[in-house]
């Protein structure tokens, strides 16, 4: 028995608009939500176009992807699986190919979303359990006839074969999909021994701290819900409710005894991760179980610190390249905005550091998901903001490091790239300038002889 | 002891309060101000709106600074602390659990609420580089108060509060006056029943000192109390047991033939019953130290010059004689010897022994003819004279099976038809030291 995909009809639309030239493939990502009986397609988007200084894109002599377009695309996917909210996820991707290459697509197909698997789940504060819906999707679509083969993969299993699965358009309506937020204050004391490395323990310290929210109690709504139970009993029967949103409340255990004596600990460092973040998270409409908004807004709220800490920590580590020396005193952490794509209800979001603006955070979106929102529908007053930070206290080059949090993992030769673009900005106008004043003198000079 | 009448009860608070402190290095002085301002700032959190009260083994979660918001419907601040009773079995699913209902201990653990912040702020990393020593420990908060039954539950959790408060300022004093340099004792409270009072009194102890260490302040506590100086009522193994806890210690190890892998089978008798003997002390906290093998109680007869070297290692039996020898040497415990001469005047010592049990308390160890026996108590009337023993026959080389043990009367009530009526009896018995 295969899986049954879902996919929203603005999903068909997109998957029918990407063209293909010549014999050229294309990447991307299906998004949406896994669940129990079925799973939904919400969301597609292509990976992104990546420069390269080859003369071909995307196609190599070495099958469909090399090494380099699967790191790409890998890393395309953990970004965009940083700006969904709870609930959602990269559920698989999609590939379309020309008719004479279709024979390899499979083999393409079952290493990327491994691939993409493994990577996202890096650096993530949980595991996958016996209750997560382990199968992926792969969409295999004939860019000639545009048919579409729908296969499905358990990545849990890595010698797992390819599984067909029902693949189908059918409107999603997301208007009844109940959603489920919290604001959470933080308060993570991170300490420091002497010899030990920084990532270590800030790492060590994240996962004691997802340790006691794992074992948090959440309440629903103000009450203490049976993990069972359903979150909206009855519903089929009022299908035009609205919007059910339920407000979840953490409630962290206590602690467990420890002994006789305090831990002493000789220490070189303190960190401390304080302030409030909103977490989000939706259900699919299906009877929705209040196991479910739990799962999915812990998952949230531990997805959002751990991206937002490394985010600032790969920040810093630049900054201390440039020669600023390791950071100290006070650090904001990126803030979270949401967004709401166009003709749909759902919000992601995306995270934006004090000195960028709202027009950064749109540049992102168009990359990343291939969509155009206006900065008007980006919402920031969700999470409480810093002030301004001065320009002066980051590293010199604005440019470069308003991508700062892209540019790292983009191919070095981006870098390299905007560097060379200085070169010519530079140093090359500057002598032609004066080649031609010389010319001109010259030829000033030639009629005042004449 | 702590009267629970009818229509009081205990409302208890428990939980793990993490204590973080960043000690300077090389400032010894100002080493206890850190710490008092990390206990200070415990205060204040226990004054939070995020603090919660979560009743065990329910539904019940209650916001007792926040104008006591709660989850259930049917609670709020005026309900009364009776119907708690209730609640704490209804969880939900409409099972009722077989429940003591005469158990008046009511189970409340405290959380905190880290959604909904009064004032949240931006998110932000702060990083310190700065040498220091960095103390972490959980203090094991439990707070007690008595309550009337229609006491209303809004009230008891301001009391819970206070105690809350006191119990960390309490924390801070005993970590401030046992700590040594970085060296951090975790400060444990625990809980007594006075005679002089009805309520019951928290001690908090630092976990690191044993009791030996504590005895000055024992003493102090004896004359705050006005108890008096001869026998222990704050020691740790004096604590009060909750009705609804599981015992952590027998009254004393039944000691027996076979066990701990020592084949005494027919010769060991005495040693089991003075092993017995041995870990009633062990409970009730005059002594620390493991209960003796055979071997160590052989070398410790050795030692007083009682026995010759080569006692150590053999099958010989020892009788109640030695048995004060070895209590006398190893615990410093003095023993009263009974005799009599045939075993049909034991009931004449009726009294005797009835009166050993109201004062001492201690197991008798009983030896005569070709065997040896513990006896834990005694029944006796003044008027008829009747009398049973309450016997530990370490005789049994059974396995470790308590239905057996009592079913076959390896721990039973005898009559006085049990002794040889023949035979000469001579008894230990055992006297509790006159210690705090």
């Amino acid at each position: 028995m295969g899986r049954t995909y879902v996919a929203d009809d603005t999903v068909q639309k997109y998957l029918s608009s990407l063209h293909t030239a010549g014999g050229v493939c294309i990447t991307g990502l299906l998004i949406g939500q896994l669940s129990l009986q079925r799973d939904y397609v919400l969301l597609s988007t292509k990976t992104p176009h990546r420069d390269s200084d080859g003369p071909g894109e995307g196609h190599s002599s070495s099958g469909l992807l090399d090494d380099a377009d699967l790191e790409w695309a890998t890393e395309h996917a953990k970004q965009v699986s940083q700006m969904l909210p709870g609930g959602m996820s990269v559920l698989g991707v999609f590939l379309i190919v020309p008719p004479e290459l279709s024979k390899e697509a499979p083999s393409t197909l079952r290493r990327l979303v491994f691939a993409i698997e493994k990577h996202i789940s890096k650096g993530r504060l949980w595991d996958l359990t016996e209750e997560d819906i382990t199968e992926r999707v792969t969409l295999q679509i004939c860019s000639k006839t545009k048919k579409a083969l729908c296969r499905s993969f358990d990545i849990k299993d890595p010698k797992s074969s390819a599984k067909p699965a029902d693949w189908k358009y059918q409107p999603v309506s997301s208007s009844s999909w109940p959603l489920v937020t919290c604001t959470v204050a933080l308060d993570l004391q991170i300490s420091l021994p002497l010899k030990s490395l920084d990532d270590i323990c800030i790492k060590e310290g994240l996962r004691s701290w997802a340790n006691r929210i794992k074992a948090a109690v959440c309440l629903i709504n103000g009450k203490l819900v049976a993990d069972e139970s359903e979150l909206v009993p009855g519903q089929k029967k009022n299908p035009k409710m609205g919007k059910q949103k339920f407000q979840v409340q953490v409630l962290l255990q206590t602690l467990e005894d420890m002994g006789s004596s305090a831990v002493t600990q000789c220490c070189r460092s303190f960190i401390s991760i304080r302030g409030a973040v909103h977490c989000r998270a939706y259900l699919q409409p299906n009877k929705p179980r209040a196991k479910h908004a739990v799962e999915a807004i812990r998952k949230d709220l531990m997805n959002t610190v751990s991206c937002r800490v490394n985010m600032l920590m790969e920040d810093l580590l630049m900054n201390e390249f440039n020669d600023q020396g390791v950071m100290t005193g006070v650090q904001p952490l990126p803030h979270r905005v949401f967004v709401a794509l166009p003709a749909s209800d759902f919000r992601l979001c995306d995270y934006v550091f004090p000195d960028e603006s709202i027009a950064d955070v749109a540049e992102r979106l168009h990359e990343m998901l291939d969509s155009r929102v206006t900065e008007e529908s980006i919402d920031s007053s969700l999470e409480p903001t810093h002030a301004k930070t001065p320009m002066s206290s980051r590293t010199a080059d604005p440019i470069q490091h308003s991508r700062a949090s892209k540019q790292h993992i983009e191919a070095p030769k981006d870098i390299k790239k905007s560097n060379m673009q200085q070169y010519y900005t530079g140093d090359f106008y500057i002598p032609l300038l004066i080649y031609i004043y010389i010319y001109i003198y010259i030829y000033i000079n030639r009629t005042v002889v004449i | 002891m702590v009267l629970v009448d009818d229509g009081a009860m205990i409302l208890r608070l428990g939980g793990g309060l993490e204590f973080l402190c960043q000690l300077d290095v090389s400032d010894a002085s100002q080493r206890q101000l850190e710490v008092s301002r990390s206990f200070a700032d415990l205060r204040s959190r226990v004054k939070a709106e995020s603090l919660v009260f979560s009743l065990t083994d329910s539904a019940l979660f209650i916001w007792p600074n926040k104008s006591f918001q709660a989850s259930l419907d049917d609670v709020d601040e005026s309900t009364a602390c009776g119907e708690l009773l209730q609640s704490e079995d209804d969880d939900g699913g409409g099972k009722k659990k077989k429940k003591d209902k005469k158990s008046p201990v009511v189970n409340l653990r405290f959380m905190m609420e880290i959604t909904e912040p009064t004032e949240p702020s931006a998110p932000c990393l702060y990083r310190e580089n700065k040498k220091h020593h960095c103390i972490r420990m959980v203090l094991p908060m439990d707070c007690v108060v008595t309550v009337r039954s229609d006491e209303t539950f809004g009230s008891s959790c301001k009391r819970l509060l206070r105690a809350l408060s006191t119990q960390l300022s309490e924390m801070e004093a005993v970590t401030l006056r046992h700590m040594k340099d970085t060296d951090v004792p975790v400060p444990r409270p625990f809980h007594f029943s006075l005679p002089t009072s009805t309520e019951l009194v928290t001690i908090v102890y630092p976990a690191s000192v044993d009791d030996k260490g504590l005895e000055s302040f024992r003493k102090e506590l004896h004359n705050r109390f006005e108890l008096p100086d001869d026998r222990p009522y704050f020691r740790r193994s004096n604590a009060f047991h909750f009705p609804d806890e599981p015992y952590k210690t027998r009254e004393q190890n039944y000691h027996h033939y076979m066990q701990d892998r020592m084949d005494d089978n027919g010769w060991g008798c005495a040693y089991r019953s003075l092993q017995t003997i041995c870990s009633w002390f062990r409970q009730q906290g005059y002594m620390e130290r493991t209960v003796p093998t055979h071997k160590e109680i052989q070398q410790a007869l050795v030692d007083v010059g009682d026995k010759p070297a080569a006692f150590v290692g053999s099958r010989q039996w020892i009788g109640s004689i030695e048995v004060q020898a070895v209590l006398s040497h190893l615990l410093g415990v003095t023993s009263k010897i009974l005799f009599v001469s045939q075993g049909s005047e034991l009931p004449s010592q009726g009294r005797e022994l009835a009166n050993h049990f109201l004062t001492e308390g201690t197991p008798v160890m009983i030896g005569g003819g070709v065997l040896a026996h513990t006896i834990l108590g005694v029944a006796w009337s003044e008027t008829s004279g009747k009398i049973r023993f309450l016997i530990l026959d370490p005789h049994y080389t059974g396995g470790e099976d308590l239905q057996t043990i009592t079913d076959k009367g390896w721990c039973g009530w005898k009559g006085p038809e049990f002794w040889d009526q023949n035979a000469y009896y001579n008894l230990c018995l055992p006297q509790r030291p006159k210690a705090i």
